[in-house]
């Protein structure tokens, strides 16, 4: 479990933002089932959601260092797009009282910002191992 | 730095114990802060409604109250459109003790292909307003033309983008401060605008149910502002008997209702925050004491290579601390990340005016926050401080033997 902390963190982070970003983080719902201009920016939460729980996953069968950290990177990558997606990279609806701003936005940037914060912590972690490991 | 060496050491020695009085001393840190952010934020709310709301009566049709409500249409940003006769305005100003009247027209825009956004339409005539001009004055210098539209803060739109309403391009000339109200989300323009824009929306199919069939006879709310020395309470009266179909409403009378469900809201949270600290400080008190009979050894071998007493005392009271400075910080920028980024989620969720206070006032809020949390810490530590500091030696290792 200590072994593989970051792995477990990433990994609940992910969970959080897939699940959230189709449930109580999701994209706004008109009542008229039309499709709302943060839709996109809700499925392409996801899909950073699921790619990040990939990774965290892969992060528990590389025993290099140097893979691990590889890993990490690309983790801190899509953390890194993962706040810019809604807003920035995907329009969301134009009042900031609705779902999407006031709930979806802020939550998925605290959690990809969680993400990357992690995957920093990680990357310097494996690092410093790898230096022990060389000396 | 080297002072609090030998206290760094012990603390990271035992990081279990040191990471459950950071934990506790976050959780005491974060309940003051969001506490007093919350509290302070809805008094400011309500300041700001008091100062925006301009007028001492508001005269609306007379189902308008009961199908909408004006407290909604004010604090929630619901939208929604009601009219009666224009008649109505001379009729207010015909009336004795009135100062001051000003018509205003609402208009809902719609959720679909021909609106950007679904947003209440305030149109004001400029001649006689004196609710929204002197606040649009504070973000615009000039006199607001025909198409053009000053937006609430909470209208995600750009200052000289183009705001479609009902397929009619309107320019937004300003955007108005923060409130911590349902004006926040509302559209202003002119009555030329308004008219332009009902006609609009009558030519997409949407109709408004205007009896005479002319928009420009109609008036949705009429603002009063009651003459010097004039009683509202008897100028309110008189109008509910001369305007007929129509309502006065007592903006006082909102006010005082909103006041009273954010002194609700303000003892609940200082019921919550009192029962935290009371669980905390219990809880505090109780993790000390455990310390006293862990420690007592550790301590009686620190006495035994020459510490005095006042050392001691100073040790542990420094370890308290740094752990409780550290749970402090912690505490304060956990409750930063979860008030600040849904403030929106908050308003909505009390249905109260809420405005955050300045950077400046939420610093001191996290200053003040800090030093209790250190504070109360440090008087849980003192009687351990004490305590221990006056083990003796011999007898305590003995005991262990």
């Amino acid at each position: 479990m200590k072994k593989h902390a970051f792995a477990w963190i990433l990994l609940i982070l992910a969970a959080v933002i897939s699940v959230g970003s189709v449930t109580v983080l999701g994209p706004c719902v008109h009542a008229d089932g039309s499709e709302a201009v943060c839709s996109r920016a809700g499925r392409a939460i996801l899909i950073d959601g699921c790619v990040l729980a990939g990774l965290a996953v892969l992060l528990f069968f590389l025993r290099t260092p140097t893979g691990r950290t590889a890993v990490l990177f690309l983790v801190l990558c899509a953390s890194a797009v993962g706040i810019a997606l809604p807003g920035t990279l995907f329009p969301l609806c134009r009042m900031d009282s609705m779902h999407c701003r006031a709930v979806m936005q802020p939550a998925t940037i605290i959690l990809f910002a969680a993400a990357l914060v992690v995957s920093a912590a990680g990357i310097i972690s494996e690092r410093k191992k790898d230096r022990r490991t060389k000396s | 730095m080297k002072r609090f060496s030998p206290v760094i050491r012990n603390l990271t020695r035992k990081p279990g114990r040191t990471a459950a009085l950071v934990l506790l001393t976050a959780f005491l840190a974060l309940s003051v802060f969001a506490g007093s952010v919350v509290v302070s934020s809805l008094r400011q709310g309500l300041g700001s409604m008091e100062n925006r709301l301009g007028a001492d009566i508001i005269v609306v049709p007379a189902e308008a109250e009961s199908r909408f409500g004006l407290k909604n249409l004010l604090l929630q940003g619901t939208v929604g459109a009601f009219y009666m006769d224009a008649s109505a305005l001379e009729r207010v100003r015909e009336t004795e003790g009135v100062g001051k009247a000003s018509a205003q027209v609402f208009l809902s825009s719609m959720k679909a292909d021909c609106c950007s956004v679904k947003v209440q339409i305030i149109g004001f005539d400029p001649d006689t307003d004196f609710v929204v001009q002197p606040w649009i004055a504070e973000s615009l210098n000039r006199p607001l033309e025909d198409l053009e539209v000053v937006i609430g803060c909470r209208v995600a739109a750009e200052v000289g983008e183009d705001f479609r309403i009902y397929d009619r391009k309107c320019r937004v000339a300003a955007r108005l401060a923060q409130t911590g109200t349902g004006l926040d989300t509302a559209v202003y323009c002119n009555l030329n605008t308004i008219h332009t824009l009902l006609r609009a929306a009558e030519e997409k199919g949407i109709s408004h149910k205007i009896d005479s069939g002319n928009d420009a006879d109609v008036v949705s709310a009429v603002y009063v502002r009651v003459a010097p020395g004039a009683d509202v309470g008897q100028v309110n009266n008189l109008l509910n008997g001369h305007v007929r179909k129509a309502t006065a409403v007592r903006t006082a009378g909102m006010i005082s209702e909103v006041s009273d469900s954010l002194a609700g809201v303000s003892n609940t949270i200082a019921v919550l925050i009192g029962t935290v600290w009371g669980l905390a400080l219990l809880i505090l008190l109780i993790v000390f004491a455990m310390m006293v009979n862990e420690r007592r050894r550790e301590l009686a071998v620190y006495r035994l290579l020459g510490m005095s007493r006042r050392m001691l005392s100073g040790l542990i009271l420094k370890e308290t601390v740094l752990c409780s400075l550290a749970g402090a910080l912690c505490g304060i920028a956990l409750g930063a990340v979860l008030i600040f980024p849904f403030t929106t989620l908050i308003e909505t969720s009390l249905k109260l005016p809420y405005l955050t206070p300045a950077p400046g006032t939420v610093l001191l809020y996290a200053a003040a926050a800090a030093a209790v949390t250190v504070a109360a810490a440090c008087i849980a530590g003192f009687r351990t401080a004490l305590r221990l500091s006056r083990v003796d030696p011999g007898s305590t290792l003995r005991e262990g033997a």
